[in-house]
């Protein structure tokens, strides 16, 4: 790394480290959580959905897992969750593998339902088992109280920090992709992955790569999600909902690039936040936003908000290099 | 106990055809364009509740609304095809269309959530008792809209088929679908045919919501199981195969009710999913293998 580039990294921590110290009111820190978790899940969903290319409706399976996993580990052995987000972690890894052989032959559409489907038929099973997993009403997790060893705190700046390194690494998972030769076979293969194949791309392994990275990252976003509420059900952690809100946040900042999935969660969760309020709370205000967004972005700017935000660098760019010869 | 197997196996078929009228449109649409409209499962929420309020507020017979919950459809799947998707479509004809595909989820979430903020999240049913009335024969009996859902999805089935092959613009529809470069040549309007194409694929989904408003009662979220499963469907029929969405529909009806008779009632879903992903994975061009996919 550069030195210029260590004061940046250095500077983005110092200013996240005060971010706690002047939103203190727990309304506002906990938006931010929000908005740095769902930034952390889209950058999770943009290895195989934007960089690679493969719409992913399904992505709820992977944070069900993670949530499920690490909370009946903790809730049946007494296990605690850190160890069980490794667990959960790794048994994602091959739902994506059990998931991807099959759908990775299939594209576009029929990949996007295929994940869907897979994520019904998990959300049924989950429902069905009473004993282990609390069915249809869910899981609450044992409260600790102050247990940093089990991922529990009373405080939220516990949960801000953890969300915060999580985000720092999904942002670094996603730049080196983008700079290797890996993500150069992944955007390859979004583009056209018949030429990907014919200049030799192994597509379904690189897929099945990209998948698995996308699903660890997921499945600890899961976990955390559960330690953060305490409580899961099927409906929040294995819904469909959730899948759609972590592939539009991702499409609308802009996907297959470092910063859309983050300046995406930056708009959308305080959007979000705000139709909640003006309406009163009325069910359904966030979604049909979230749906309304989704459609203008797709008429206007497919590649995302991030596309607009660069076009208006680079005109400044080229304005003041202009200013420059002259 | 035979004579609730018979009896469940009737069913299925009853409400399969139904169901294979709720794929028969996305067929259509997927075969000619070759784009997928996830909104589908939407449009038949909105098809079910237009139905709803013409016998409420318009104190018609479930059957009587079917033309006017068709005509409206119509008219919205073509300002939807000729504003909405189209633009879009043309960006990227050449490519697998994509932002169709993302542009009709935000759609679907749009509706769905717009039509919880108009009708609420209860389930309704229409008024009047002609739903509950059975007609008996021997050990078996079938509820009225079951027989009418059974005969009307049918005929409309039959009269698309019909239409598709007999007429001058179910010839250009066909045509358009097999090659869309060919058909240009030949002098055919590629957008008008979409255009139509999309508004006919709607209007029979019209049809369907209002039957299947008789058999099931409606919520906003009632299109997303309804949705995916066509999509099942039309994987299974064979995509842009009207006789095997049809045949498909009916498959899947009778897996739903057999599967209920044996299983938990939610795990029949979680059977229709499965069946789903398994001819994904071993018959891409589906079960019946009519048309290569």
């Amino acid at each position: 790394m550069q030195p210029r580039q260590i004061l940046t990294a250095l500077g983005a921590v110092a200013l996240l480290a005060v971010v706690p110290l002047v939103f203190d009111n727990p309304y506002t820190l906990s938006i931010i959580i929000l908005t740095i978790f769902y930034a952390y899940l889209a950058l999770s969903w943009n290895i195989i959905g934007g960089i690679a290319g493969q719409l992913s409706l399904g992505h709820a399976a992977y944070f069900g897992i993670g949530a499920y996993t690490s909370t009946t580990l903790f809730l049946s052995f007494g296990l605690s969750p850190w160890i069980g987000m490794l667990a959960g972690a790794a048994l994602s890894a091959l739902m994506a593998v059990v998931i991807g052989l099959p759908c990775f032959r299939l594209r576009g559409a029929y990949f996007a339902l295929a994940t869907l489907a897979a994520t019904v038929i998990l959300k049924v099973i989950v429902e069905n088992s009473h004993e282990l997993l609390g069915g249809p009403r869910g899981l609450e997790v044992r409260l600790m109280h102050d247990a940093p060893l089990y991922f529990q705190h009373t405080r939220k700046e516990f949960y801000y920090a953890i969300v915060v390194v999580m985000l720092a690494v999904a942002l670094y998972a996603n730049f080196a992709i983008l700079r290797s030769r890996f993500g150069y076979y992944l955007t390859a293969i979004r583009n056209d992955q018949d030429a990907a194949l014919a200049l030799g791309v192994d597509s379904r392994r690189c897929k099945l790569t990209a998948a698995v990275l996308s699903a660890v990252l997921t499945s600890i976003g899961g976990t955390f999600y559960a330690q953060y509420v305490l409580f899961i059900s099927p409906e929040k952690v294995f819904g469909a909902n959730l899948s759609v809100q972590i592939a539009v946040v991702c499409i609308i900042g802009g996907r297959g690039t470092l910063w859309g999935p983050v300046l995406g969660a930056a708009l959308l969760l305080p959007a979000e936040e705000v139709a909640r309020a003006v309406t009163g709370g009325a069910p359904g205000a966030a979604m049909m936003l979230y749906g309304l967004l989704l459609m203008v972005v797709m008429r206007f700017e497919p590649n995302g908000l991030i596309a607009i935000l660069k076009r208006v660098a680079n005109r400044r760019t080229a304005a003041r290099a202009r200013v420059g010869v002259a | 106990m035979t004579s609730t197997i018979v009896q469940a196996l009737l069913n299925g078929i009853a409400s399969g055809a139904v169901y294979g009228l709720i794929a028969l449109g996305l067929s259509l649409q997927f075969g000619v364009m070759k784009i997928i409209n996830f909104a589908h499962g939407s449009f038949m929420m909105i098809a079910m509740y237009l139905a709803l309020w013409g016998c409420q507020h318009l104190g018609l017979h479930p059957l009587a609304v079917i033309p006017l919950v068709a005509a409206a459809l119509y008219v919205t799947g073509f300002a939807t095809q000729r504003w909405l998707i189209e633009p879009i479509y043309r960006k990227e004809a050449t490519r697998e269309p994509m932002g169709v595909l993302i542009f009709t989820t935000g759609l679907w979430i749009f509706l769905d959530n717009l039509f919880l903020a108009i009708a609420g999240p209860d389930y309704q049913t229409p008024p009047g008792e002609w739903t509950n009335e059975v007609w008996m024969a021997g050990d078996l009996f079938f509820a009225y809209p079951q027989i009418a859902g059974f005969v009307v999805a049918c005929l409309v089935t039959l009269l698309l088929v019909m239409f598709l092959r007999g007429t001058r613009i179910g010839r250009m529809i066909r045509a358009t679908g097999q090659d869309r470069e060919a058909a240009s040549v030949l002098g055919i309007d590629s957008s008008a045919v979409y255009q139509t194409s999309f508004a006919i694929g709607l209007a029979v989904l019209g049809v369907a919501g209002a039957l299947l408003l008789a058999l099931v009662p409606v919520d906003p979220f009632i299109g997303d199981l309804y949705g995916i499963r066509a999509f099942v469907i039309v994987v299974l029929g064979g995509i842009g195969s009207i006789g095997g969405a049809f045949w498909g529909g009916i498959l899947i009806g009778v897996v739903e009710s057999m599967g209920s008779q044996f299983l938990p009632i939610t795990y029949s879903e979680a059977l229709i999913f499965a069946i789903f992903l398994g001819v994904l994975y071993f018959r891409p061009a589906g079960l019946f293998g009519l048309e290569e996919a």
